[in-house]
């Protein structure tokens, strides 16, 4: 039984079939990517597993569990979390304050009474992510002041706090400077590795693609086109001319 | 590393500016008329309860006036039908509040924001109607529920009500402890929660968060409290006026809230303040007090938005952040 | 009462009158959100001000025609400057502004009204050739009650036939599903939506030009229609014309039959309504997105 699977999994918009009959698995541990062309459905395939979008038939199951019908916030509290391509962040609190009110969320939240600031162990659970994504100097700054790339750093930390099981990430180094995407691409091994998360990765970046994934599917027109590893995928004449470009012997 | 940290939540109340507030209504009624004070704690009290959904949880309601209006009622009703006691009859008037909330929140809580406010628009000028003709035989249509008999607190000691003094502190208690309340509730988890919300609807739903119950649990809690104050505004005037249903009572709170700084806790009261000083100063020689009441309105709007004090806020963390950098710059160590 | 067929058919006429005029003033709430997004919370003012303007006008110069036409004019005129003054200042900041604006606007606005014409109602004289009705197959149909059914439909069609077929319509349709695109094509939209708020609010004046004949004009009526208005586009939606037409329909009959019946009730009978269908279909009747 896999981790996660879809099953004939469809998203049609009036005409265009954003997804179209996608089947893939996703193992538990793995790192896996996504790549394909824009507009191949990966976006709509991620806010297909997490819950923001119905599917239009199909079926998509985590751990055993039909989750076809769960919405994102129940999705994100049996273990998927995922990030936004645009950063979906808090950007008039505090860089401290994102990350605690997410944390929150796997505590009741109806409590009226005793002062937000109180929880301890939210509280250290915060800090303890500002440190691996190396944010924990800039606890103190209100978040819309922070840079495109500490922004992206920021977003996966939000992530964190919800205790995923199942992380999606999005397009995370859009837009990071080769240094910082290096740091990314470490932090982001480091989550599977240190923290035993199985990760979903849509990206763009063939660099980071074929180094740090155990396992690549590419999606093309909102179907799948070929699935397999990093070396299997990257020698896919198919995958070559739609997206990679160029030839490459194997 | 720290386990308490010093976050503060952008708009949670901080300690020193409740015991202030809560300091200076204990003497106010010498300072200005003693009816004035009154009204102006309890327009606050409505005002704070109306902000719970606007500025803390970013909904507008344009129909406000149904649950201070519906207070008002209940507890006017409940005394004289039913011959509860003043402490009782509050308790209903809380009560109604938080049902029609709840019945509100069922049928639109999930809607848009605009249609929100026209929904909420509409469900207010409907309890107007009510009032005025099809149910006037209980209301007492325009002119207003009328006939109450005198009013006295017997418990836990007697106060006579119909005095100023007496009923502006049994007023200042209950206004309070609200204060009080709400304060306790801004400062929690929830509290958070409804700032979250209001600062990224999506992104609070991504984290896990059932954000439509929060909502929901939001704007009971606000037409607890506004339907609350309703229900002092009938104990302080001894009768229950079919105004308090009117879209411009609706109307009059928000633009009272936005004066005084929607976003922070305490502007509402002040924007209260001002208003009512400035209507009871001028109402009485301008005929067109309405006229000026809405320039007043587009003014803010276009010009002030913050209101007075969100814009001593921003300008005074404005100079705070400055000089903060400044500190930070000088010193090479993070400060505590 | 006898609730015969040819009673039922008056109310339906009568019905119909009622709900031509809240379809101009849906239409006209729904062209302005759908450009601007914005939700005209002044909207029953401009019906107010075009009921007024109508009165003047035709106290002035003694025909009901010129007073009806000129009634649109005036108030798009003030539109227009609403917009460029008041409204405009607003885009790019908290959708709640110009919501607030123009309700403060609408208070103002009432007010001065009230000060400039007190508060007894001024009503307009039936146009010559209008007055009394026609029998139709035993059916009663008071002549102006048919001559705003027309009226409605005349104007619909021309704005089908504005919206798909002329140029200017186009391009404001274009621009409401996307501004930023016909702005990089060379419109100057920020013109555009000043139009499109003339318009809107000149089919309120003209709801309001056309209505002073059977109500009085009061400065207090403008809010009132306000909130009426919303109910309408409450049950029918924000989001089409379509909408509006039958939110339209649907109020006129309600208050129509509501009167008849049970008189009693008719102001809260809309209400009620409303929320009659919030309860069965939370999404209105045309739907609103839940979940994509």
């Amino acid at each position: 039984m896999s981790y996660l699977e879809t099953k004939d999994l469809c998203k049609y918009f009036g005409g265009l079939r954003a997804v179209d009959q996608v089947n893939f698995t996703v193992e538990e541990g793995q790192l896996k990517s996504i790549i394909g062309p824009n507009g191949a459905g990966k976006t709509t395939l991620f806010n297909l597993v997490c819950g923001l979008y119905e599917p239009t038939s199909g079926k998509i199951s985590f751990r055993g569990k039909d989750i076809t019908a769960k919405k994102m916030n129940q999705t994100s509290q049996i273990g998927i979390t995922k990030t936004f391509q645009i950063t979906h962040i808090f950007p008039r609190l505090t860089v401290f304050e994102n990350i605690r009110i997410s944390a929150q969320s796997r505590k009741t939240s109806f409590n009226f009474w005793k002062k937000a600031d109180l929880f301890g162990d939210i509280n250290d659970k915060t800090m303890k992510i500002l440190e691996l994504v190396k944010l924990d100097e800039s606890h103190d700054r209100i978040a819309s002041t922070l840079s495109h790339g500490e922004r992206k750093y920021l977003e996966i930390g939000i992530a964190l706090a919800t205790n995923p099981k199942l992380l999606l990430l999005d397009e995370p180094t859009a837009g990071m400077s080769p240094a910082e995407t290096t740091m990314a691409m470490k932090l982001i091994r480091n989550l599977r590795d240190q923290l035993n998360l199985t990760i979903l990765l849509v990206e763009h970046d063939m660099n980071v693609v074929m180094n740090i994934s155990d396992e690549v599917l590419c999606l093309n027109e909102g179907r799948v086109l070929a699935c397999g590893s990093p070396e299997e995928i990257s020698c896919n004449e198919t995958v070559q001319k739609v997206y990679l470009g160029g030839t490459k012997a194997c | 590393m720290k386990s308490k940290t010093e976050n503060k939540s952008t708009t949670g109340p901080s300690n020193r500016v409740v015991w202030i507030t809560l300091l200076i209504f204990l003497v106010i009624p010498h300072i200005i008329s003693t009816p004035l004070a009154t009204e102006i704690m309890i327009f606050g009290l409505f005002a704070l309860g109306f902000n719970l959904l606007l500025g803390h949880t970013g909904i507008l309601s344009f129909g406000h006036a149904a649950y201070f209006g519906l207070g008002c009622y209940s507890c006017g009703m409940a005394i004289r039908y039913f011959g509860a006691s003043v402490w009782t009859a509050l308790l209903a008037s809380s009560a109604m509040g938080a049902l029609l909330a709840s019945i509100i929140g069922a049928l639109a809580i999930k809607k848009r924001g605009v249609y929100f406010a026209m929904i909420s628009m509409a469900v207010a000028q409907m309890f107007y109607f009510l009032a005025l003709s099809p149910l006037k035989k209980w209301t007492g249509g325009e002119d207003g529920l009328k006939f109450i008999p005198k009013l006295s607190l017997k418990y836990p000691f007697y106060v006579d009500l119909q005095s100023p003094f007496p009923l502006y502190y049994f007023v200042y208690f209950i206004v309070g402890v609200s204060i009080l309340l709400i304060w306790r509730i801004l400062n929690s988890p929830f509290g958070r929660l409804l700032q979250a919300i209001r600062e990224n609807e999506e992104r609070t739903i991504a984290s896990g968060y059932n954000v439509t119950m929060a909502k929901f649990v939001s704007l009971v809690f606000s037409g607890l409290f506004s339907a609350l104050a309703g229900g002092l505004f009938c104990v302080y005037l001894g009768y229950g006026p079919l105004q308090t249903l009117f879209w411009l009572t609706s109307g009059t709170i928000l633009l009272m809230t936005i004066l005084g700084g929607m976003h922070t806790f305490i502007g509402p009261v002040v924007g209260v303040a001002v208003f009512l000083y400035l209507q009871n100063k001028f109402s009485w020689v301008m005929e067109r007090w309405e006229l000026v009441v809405g320039i007043m309105f587009v003014g803010l709007v276009l010009v002030f938005p913050a209101g007075i004090v969100g814009t001593i806020k921003s300008k005074y963390l404005g100079r705070q952040a400055t000089a903060k950098q400044n500190a930070e710059a000088d010193s090479a160590e993070e400060p505590v | 009462m006898e609730l015969n067929f040819s009673l039922i058919m008056t109310q339906v006429l009568f019905g119909l009158a009622l709900g031509a005029v809240y379809i101009l003033m849906a239409c006209g709430l729904t062209i302005i959100f759908g450009l601007l997004d914005v939700v005209n919370f002044a909207h029953g003012t401009f019906y107010m001000l075009g009921a007024f303007a109508a009165f003047v006008i035709i106290s002035l110069f003694g025909n009901f025609w010129i007073g009806l036409v000129s009634a649109v004019f005036i108030v798009g005129l003030i539109g227009w400057a609403t917009e460029s003054f008041l409204i405009k200042p607003l885009y790019g900041k908290d959708p709640l502004y110009p919501l607030l604006l123009t309700f403060g606007f609408s208070v103002a606005v009432t007010d001065l009204m009230r000060g400039i014409f007190g508060t007894i109602g001024k009503i307009v004289e039936l146009p010559k050739g209008f007055t009394g009705s026609l029998m139709m197959g035993g059916i009663f149909l008071p002549k102006y009650r048919v001559f705003i059914i027309f009226l409605t439909l005349a104007v619909l069609i021309f704005l089908w036939f504005f919206f798909k077929k002329t140029n200017l319509g186009m391009i404001i349709r274009a621009a409401t599903r996307d501004s930023l695109m016909v702005r990089a094509l060379g419109v100057n939209v920020s013109r555009i939506w000043t139009f499109g708020f003339a318009l809107g609010v000149g089919l309120a004046g003209l709801a309001g030009a056309v209505n002073s004949t059977i109500l009085p004009a009061l400065p207090d009526m403008g809010v009132e229609m306000t909130i009426e208005c919303f109910v309408v586009v409450v049950i029918g939606g924000l989001g089409s014309l379509g909408g509006a037409i039958l939110g339209g329909l649907i109020i006129g009959q309600v208050i129509s039959f509501v009167s008849l019946l049970a008189s009693d009730y008719s102001n809260v009978a809309i209400f009620f309504t409303m929320l009659v269908i919030l309860l069965v279909r939370t999404r209105g009747l045309f739907g609103e997105a839940g979940r994509l």
